[in-house]
């Protein structure tokens, strides 16, 4: 083994990095598209896509694409993003973020915000999928069910739109070295250390390919 | 453009459900009949169609003392002010005219389906096969000519009118005195006033399909005043805070001192 494998550690499998990339890049194109077909003023979008009624087409299906997406991911992370006692804890201090913490509970795989992102990602994601269908054919859906899916669908891209940003800023400049989690899969063994020690423990005891 | 607004009163008092109107707006938009079952009542075809933009409806219905009544209503697009189709439409397919009515484009109709479910009044119809929305335009091509609507022209009993707004609430309110108050204006108090006025006969809650206090629905409201512009609002707002935690906090690095980081 080189230097460089020595000091990084595999923290991504590539069918996680596959499934990530799948879902994020089905939302961004969902968004994008859905911006064009919500704001005029973001009509550049669907005019570089051949017009409204294509970028419509583009946006149903990668919405179908991103279920799918959604569906493995949610089966893939569950166990990962399970909540744990001391991930209170870690809310409660901003996850280190905000002000200077000293005794952060230490984070196994992933840390509490992560998980939330997750959760989010999955209970909007499910509501802009479920919203997303009707709105697909809404005569076949008595109008209160129709009229409230508009709603839902764009409260839901508000939420994952926000949070998106979020997990843009902490995944690449807010903590650096991190973003090759989902390129290469490997990150530095020191950022093991600071962001996910209990796994790397576990890790260390057990087999060093996982 | 100069703006007058026009008002079609229907007078459902005058209306003898000859149907001319009908068979006037199916000839002048060029719109096919399609084949049709009687189903037990002279209202044919039984609801509005991509195809059929205005439809007599007919109702046998008795009041409280058992007075039978046949009720005839025409129904159609009512051409709100405060119209939730346009609010919806993505495209601009649908608009408001230079005469205060909603205009429609089927060629920037994108088939999305959205104004279907929120018209209050359940008017547009969506064609499968050309995958566009239809209804009743009130003629623009005729107004913008200085010309009456189809179904106007074509009333024999003076149950269709048109003029400009003022002009038609005014005789509306008139009517409404010739019949001694025994009836109601219907159209000038809600969605901002539509442009197609009626003088009912009955109240309105008597009326098949004839919403008695339509609005814009409360979803459309909280989609596109509140979420619509929170989307940029939300996703502008936390790209701000996560430039400033960059410039104050700095970013979150590693703790190369500790055992192991190499």
């Amino acid at each position: 083994m080189s230097d460089t494998l020595q000091n990084t550690v595999r923290v991504t499998d590539p069918i996680e990095r596959i499934a990530h990339w799948l879902l994020a890049g089905s939302c961004l194109f969902c968004l994008f598209t859905g911006l064009g077909l919500m704001f005029r003023t973001w009509g550049f979008i669907p005019a570089l896509l051949g017009g409204l009624y294509a970028a419509k087409w583009m946006h149903i299906f990668s919405g179908v694409v991103f279920a799918f997406a959604l569906a493995y991911a949610f089966v893939m992370w569950k166990k990962d993003c399970a909540f744990e006692t001391d991930d209170a804890k870690w809310i409660a201090q901003g996850g280190g973020y905000l002000w200077k913490t000293d005794n952060l509970p230490p984070v196994y795989k992933y840390n509490a915000g992560q998980k939330l992102f997750f959760w989010f990602v999955v209970v909007f994601g499910v509501l802009i999928v479920l919203s997303g269908l009707v709105m697909w054919n809404p005569l076949a859906f008595p109008v209160a069910v129709a009229r409230w899916s508009y709603a839902i669908h764009a409260l839901s891209a508000l939420v994952i739109g926000s949070f998106f940003v979020v997990h843009l800023y902490l995944g690449t400049i807010g903590n650096p070295g991190t973003f090759q989690a989902m390129t290469t899969g490997r990150c530095s063994r020191a950022w093991c250390e600071t962001h996910c020690p209990r796994w790397l423990a576990d890790r260390d005891k057990g087999s060093p390919t996982t | 453009m100069e703006k007058t607004e026009y008002v079609k009163l229907i007078d459902t008092t005058k209306c003898t459900a000859c149907r001319g109107c009908q068979v006037a707006c199916k000839q002048w938009n060029e719109m096919p009949a399609l084949r049709t079952r009687n189903l037990g009542s002279y209202q044919n075809p039984p609801d509005l169609q991509w195809n059929t933009w205005t439809l007599i409806r007919f109702q046998e219905y008795a009041n409280k003392n058992g007075d039978f009544k046949w009720l005839f209503r025409k129904d159609g697009c009512m051409h709100c002010t405060e119209a939730a189709c346009i609010k919806v439409c993505p495209s601009g397919a649908l608009y408001h005219t230079e005469f205060g009515t909603v205009g429609i484009n089927q060629k920037l109709c994108i088939g999305c389906k959205a104004c279907v479910s929120a018209c209050p009044f359940d008017v547009p119809r969506f064609n499968q096969e050309t995958e566009k929305v239809y209804k009743c335009d009130l003629c623009y091509d005729r107004l913008k000519d200085g010309q009456q609507p189809a179904c106007v022209l074509s009333c024999p009993t003076g149950a269709l009118t048109i003029g400009t707004k003022e002009a038609m609430i005014e005789t509306a309110y008139q009517r409404l005195d010739q019949l001694d108050g025994k009836g109601v204006v219907y159209g000038d108090k809600f969605v901002g006033g539509t442009h197609v006025m009626y003088i009912l006969s009955e109240d309105p809650a008597v009326y098949d399909k004839l919403p008695v206090k339509p609005r814009v629905p409360a979803s459309v409201i909280l989609w596109k005043n509140l979420f619509k512009p929170f989307t940029l609002i939300g996703m502008g707002a936390v790209a701000g805070m996560a430039a400033l935690h960059y410039l104050i906090k700095g970013p979150h690095e590693v703790h190369e001192n500790k055992q192991g980081g190499e």
